[in-house]
């Protein structure tokens, strides 16, 4: 695990916000872990990345609280969070990717429509952060590989954003490069 | 012998646009092959087959591969071949960023594209690239751009170290739209044909992926 201190610190703050009911500021928080996760490509950064701005989306959606099993997964995440950030303080890693990986775990605790929705947060969560990823500029492979998530997720993602129309992604004329094709296809 | 190598992304793109049969007419006015290396078969076809979503998707790419639009390029090279040329062009390219503090280098590529590159070396014929992703085609046009836009995004400063990626330079990308460009041209799309078709191909692969600006778009039907 790189950089220990800055994910204790976004995990100390997640936990606060989720105290202070705060929900939308901790999916801003998550994009913390990116500049780091983009250089160092560290699988505990993308992991807790994903993990954050997972809570703070399904917090988000208040309906959830009144769904079967939501006492159940909300106690287990909450508890892992803390377990965590407790080991993290010992510089405990080991114990600590094991408290992580049991807040996403907590979903394999709750049966039925709850879960699917959770599952679904995940999957999106980990599609936005890849493509936070490739808007740092990563390639959209490369991207795709560290999330485990598939290509085809990520086109439409990439797609419905503006990161095409940025002048940083021209690196040649029109012209020039429509010339090329018209050259190859002669 | 001329040949269009593709990366996954402007077939994820053209599959996405229901544009794969335009791939087809535009193989039978190309006077080479269509190249499909075996990492980039690996995305698009090997992965979405074991994903329900995109099942449908990977099989009818699959069937282009079986129809003998795409070639592997194992025809042309063996996959050990390419995939130490691979192993070479991803060593340069993910050197070529690194952390000024740290010195730690950034990973920038996968196999998918490296093997494209790496395709492309290795031919040492007329090829051309077929990339909707921005990064490899900034890496070789224009990796200062490239170094310019990670430093922004990432608030750090990095070097960039061209001599790593010098060997790119020579490299001739272009990307989904440009084909559905040319398929216009050659009257290729079976459907009436005026700007507002060509307005809704190259949007439509911008949609899906394709890295082109609105801007690009509408200079490209003013070349029409």
């Amino acid at each position: 695990m790189k950089e220990v201190e800055n994910i204790l610190g976004i995990l100390r703050e997640t936990e606060k916000l989720i105290n202070q009911g705060n929900f939308h500021e901790i999916t801003i928080l998550s994009d913390k872990t990116i500049h780091s996760a983009t250089i160092s490509q560290d699988p505990d950064n993308i992991i807790v990345a994903v993990l954050v701005y997972s809570i703070g989306k399904i917090l988000e959606r208040r309906n959830y609280k009144n769904m079967d099993g939501w006492d159940k997964f909300s106690s287990s995440a909450s508890k892992n969070l803390n377990l965590t950030i407790k080991s993290l303080e010992k510089n405990d890693i080991e114990n600590a990717r094991t408290y992580l990986g049991r807040i996403r775990n907590s979903i394999n605790t709750i049966d039925g429509a709850l879960n699917i929705y959770i599952q679904d947060i995940f999957r999106k969560a980990s599609i936005n952060k890849a493509f936070k990823l490739y808007e740092h500029g990563l390639s959209s492979e490369q991207t795709a590989n560290l999330l485990g998530i598939s290509l085809w997720d990520l086109a439409s993602y990439i797609g419905q954003s503006n990161i095409g129309d940025s002048n940083s992604t021209i690196s040649m004329p029109v012209k020039k490069r429509i010339k090329i094709a018209e050259e190859i296809f002669e | 012998m001329k040949y269009l190598i593709f990366d996954s992304g402007p077939i994820i793109s053209l599959t996405m646009s229901g544009l794969l049969p335009v791939l087809e007419k535009l193989k039978e006015n190309f006077k080479g092959e269509f190249i499909m290396t075996p990492q980039v078969k690996q995305e698009v076809v090997d992965k979405p087959l074991k994903i329900k979503k995109y099942e449908l998707e990977a099989i009818q790419v699959n069937t282009l591969l079986e129809k003998g639009i795409f070639k592997s390029s194992s025809n042309f090279f063996s996959n050990q071949k390419l995939e130490l040329e691979t192993n070479k062009i991803l060593k340069m390219a993910n050197g070529a960023l690194r952390g000024v503090k740290d010195k730690a280098k950034i990973n920038l590529l996968q196999g998918g594209e490296a093997s494209c590159i790496a395709f492309a070396r290795l031919c040492k014929c007329n090829n051309v690239i077929v990339i909707d992703e921005r990064t490899t085609r900034l890496l070789s046009e224009s990796p200062r751009s490239l170094h310019k836009l990670m430093e922004r995004k990432l608030h750090t400063h990095l070097m960039l170290e061209e001599s790593l990626i010098r060997e790119f330079k020579d490299l001739k990308f272009i990307r989904s739209p440009e084909l559905l460009f040319i398929a216009y041209k050659k009257n290729l799309i079976p459907m009436k044909k005026d700007k507002q078709l060509l307005d809704a191909l190259l949007y439509g692969v911008k949609f899906k992926g394709a890295a082109i600006s609105s801007g690009e778009i509408e200079e490209m039907k003013s070349l029409i």
